[in-house]
């Protein structure tokens, strides 16, 4: 149960400080939502697992002394250096947010392609709907300072990846972040989400991103999340897939120290098709959790899921994937599967597939496993003379290859399998049990 | 002629289990030996002690390689030391390159040699050469190691690794087993190559037909967990006569 409750007067305080744009009548009914619900708690089914107390209490310290993140400007340096690192590694077009606030001027330097517009949520030309489905999206647009509308027009091709470093700096303890992306008519567009921490620390970052496939869209989103060690991060994707659309989710989980993931796929045209991949890594305390629900409103369409966890040391993983079928929606594939690798006895999985099914004429499958490294493999790999380290490594690394395979924006796949690496060698050297 | 292998009184099992009961073999640099045996005799057993399980348990008897005592090292040290099992069922790793595997395990080697690590042109060309001359298709160095392999594949595989790596005692347990007549001859040219008066070669099998390509200076039949009789190529041709029964009754005594 979560002891700690949100101050109320606080948040509406610092609600009421942001400014009378036109993102205003959005926070006042996002506030209203939030403060009926406040923040989930584990007698919520969906929260059994995960325990938003920490994440409460960095709001509140947060909300005591309220600052909006474009006042802050630490560590400015050390982001442009994160931002040169990253952009000579992934070629992408690179924009750059602090806290869930983008640097304007970086931005309006940005030389993009025609038809691919970037802009503030506040300074939108066309103001998308900002989804406020759930208590901590609702917090989100309560004390969303501003965000970033991407809009790519109708039958347009956009050659190279757009790449959104997100820096957390925990001189703020609790950051906003929402990012709004409208694909046109067979239109097409790559998306890379870098998650860092400007510096370790305890954060709270609670973020949104929302998609809209029109009809023959194709998106590619990667989102990479390799924050610090202590951070607390909660990511709803929702992503809505017109008619012959096509979208792709890879997520790679390597940092934190707990984090959440909502995966929300709306399949609501006919021929569409949906590939969520996702790779998760624990070690130490870390905890993990992805929710997925890919709900399939109309038919034909094929999702195809599957989603892999490495956990060692007393890390914790959570895995719910919902795949719901609505009345009427035939020729429904869906195909789910869960896999993890447990390399320690106190490492713990919870793995849960939900097949909600109101179709006839529907495929579905599922499955989960949760297992060892294979001794056989092992003692293999040893008798070619690969000591006990590497072989693991090896092995470890083969397990995640399927997700990373899957893996769509080719420009990330080398710094993927990189930082995977050296995480993977950080996570077999854990001996926190 | 140096002594490579000196196995004696070995006594070792799984569990509960007794498997090899009192068991002598020497084996000098140079030679080529045949172990042949029943169904569940200890053969493998054999080969899995020489080359480290961990499951399988030594509670008697000693094992010297090259003058030292081989027990002492982990797996992958004697396999660093020149020793090399060919697997009677290779394992299929998925996932993990057959490319990155044998750069992986000559590295490893070389390492331990005080050798610089191969560099990754010289390393194509070698694996190459080695794969054309066991007839072996270069697509398989990109294949996850023994992936989706049909069985003599599997064995050709091992056979290459063997190859790239050199070693001085090669272990090969029933490498010839479900190999068509070109991949036998392939084994067999493999198994030739690395005769060398300084490397040694002990080949488990049970059929005279390997042993008509590779010519064994010994023949040992394992029953019961012991060698029950050492002879030269003759007793192999006698043995797929007559069946092991009569030695068994010999050794029963
Ligand atoms: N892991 C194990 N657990 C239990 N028994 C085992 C195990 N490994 C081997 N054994 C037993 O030990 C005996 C010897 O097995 P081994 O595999 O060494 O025989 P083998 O001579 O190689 O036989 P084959 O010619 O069929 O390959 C058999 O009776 C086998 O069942
Ligand atoms: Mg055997």
């Amino acid at each position: 149960m979560n002891t700690v409750v949100l101050n109320q007067a606080l948040f509406e305080a610092a609600v009421a400080t942001l400014p009378a744009d036109q993102l205003a009548p959005v926070r006042n009914r996002a506030a209203v939502l939030f403060s009926n619900e406040g923040f989930p708690s584990t007698r919520d089914e969906d929260w059994k697992y995960t325990n938003m107390s920490a994440a409460t209490t960095a709001s509140n310290d947060w909300l005591s002394e309220y600052r909006t993140s474009a006042t802050i400007d630490v560590n400015a340096q050390q982001n442009q250096a994160t931002l040169q690192e990253i952009s000579a590694q992934i070629d992408a077009t690179w924009l750059i947010v602090r806290n869930g606030v983008v640097d304007s001027l970086q931005l309006q330097s940005l030389e993009l392609q025609h038809g691919l517009t970037i802009s503030t949520l506040a300074d939108s030309l066309n103001l998308p709907d900002i989804a406020i489905d759930t208590a901590l999206s609702a917090f989100n647009a309560a004390l969303l300072e501003d965000g970033i509308h991407i809009r790519v027009d109708a039958d347009l091709r956009i050659e190279r990846p757009l790449g959104i470093l997100l820096i957390d700096d925990p001189s703020l303890r609790t950051s906003q972040t929402r990012i709004v992306i409208d694909v046109g008519k067979n239109a097409s567009l790559r998306v890379i989400e870098v998650a860092r921490s400007a510096v370790d620390g305890n954060q709270f970052t609670n973020a949104v991103t929302q998609i809209d496939l029109a009809a023959g869209a194709q998106v590619d989103h990667l989102r990479l999340q390799d924050r610090g060690k202590e951070h607390i991060g909660t990511h709803r994707l929702i992503a809505e897939v017109q008619a012959e659309a096509t979208f792709s989710h890879n997520a790679f989980d390597f940092g934190g120290a707990l984090t959440r993931n909502d995966v929300i796929a709306r399949i609501v045209g006919s021929g569409a098709s949906v590939n969520l991949h996702g790779l998760y890594l624990g070690s130490g305390k870390q905890h993990i959790d992805n929710h997925t629900r890919v709900e399939h409103r109309v038919g034909p369409a094929v999702s195809k899921e599957i989603y892999r966890g490495i956990l060692t040391g007393q890390a914790r993983g959570v895995f719910n994937g919902q795949a719901i079928v609505f009345e009427g929606a035939d020729g429904t594939d869906a195909n789910q599967a869960n896999h993890n690798l447990l390399l320690s006895d106190k490492a713990e999985i919870d793995t849960k597939p939900e097949l909600e099914i109101y179709a006839d004429d529907v495929k579905c499958s599922h499955g989960a496993t949760v297992g060892q490294l294979d001794e056989k493999s092992l003692f293999y790999l040893r008798t070619r003379g690969l000591d006990v380290a590497e072989a693991n490594h090896l092995l470890t690394r083969a397990f995640a290859a399927e997700i990373l395979s899957s893996l769509v924006v080719e420009e990330a796949h080398e710094y993927v399998q990189k930082l995977l690496d050296a995480r993977l060698a950080e996570l077999l050297g854990d001996d926190s049990t | 002629m140096s002594n490579m292998l000196e196995i004696n009184n070995l006594h070792a099992g799984i569990g509960e289990t007794q498997i090899l009961n009192g068991l002598d073999l020497t084996v000098n640099s140079g030679e080529i030996h045949a172990i042949m045996g029943p169904n569940g005799s200890g053969k493998s057993t054999l080969a899995q002690v020489i080359a480290g399980h961990a499951d399988y348990r030594v509670s008697a008897g000693t094992v010297s390689y090259k003058g030292e005592d081989l027990l002492e090292y982990e797996p992958e040290e004697r396999a660093r030391r020149g020793i090399f099992l060919g697997f009677q069922y290779p394992v299929e790793i998925p996932g993990v390159n057959n490319a990155y595997l044998l750069k992986a395990a000559l590295n490893a080697k070389r390492r331990h040699n005080g050798l610089a690590e191969i560099d990754a042109f010289e390393f194509l060309q070698l694996a190459r050469k080695k794969m054309s001359d066991l007839g072996m298709d270069p697509v398989f160095l990109n294949r996850g190691v023994n992936e989706g392999f049909s069985g003599g594949e599997k064995k050709r595989n091992e056979i290459l690794q063997m190859a790239m790596l050199e070693p001085e005692l090669a272990i090969l347990d029933e490498t010839d087993s479900g190999l068509d007549i070109d991949a036998l001859k392939a084994v067999a040219a493999g198994v030739n190559a690395l005769r060398d008066p300084a490397r040694a070669i002990v080949l488990v099998t049970h059929y005279q037909r390997l042993l008509d390509y590779v010519e064994p200076d010994f023949v040992h039949v394992l029953s019961d967990g012991k060698i029950a009789r050492s002879g030269d190529k003759s007793l192999a041709l006698e043995l797929e006569e007559k069946g092991y029964e009569w030695i068994r009754e010999a050794a029963a005594g």
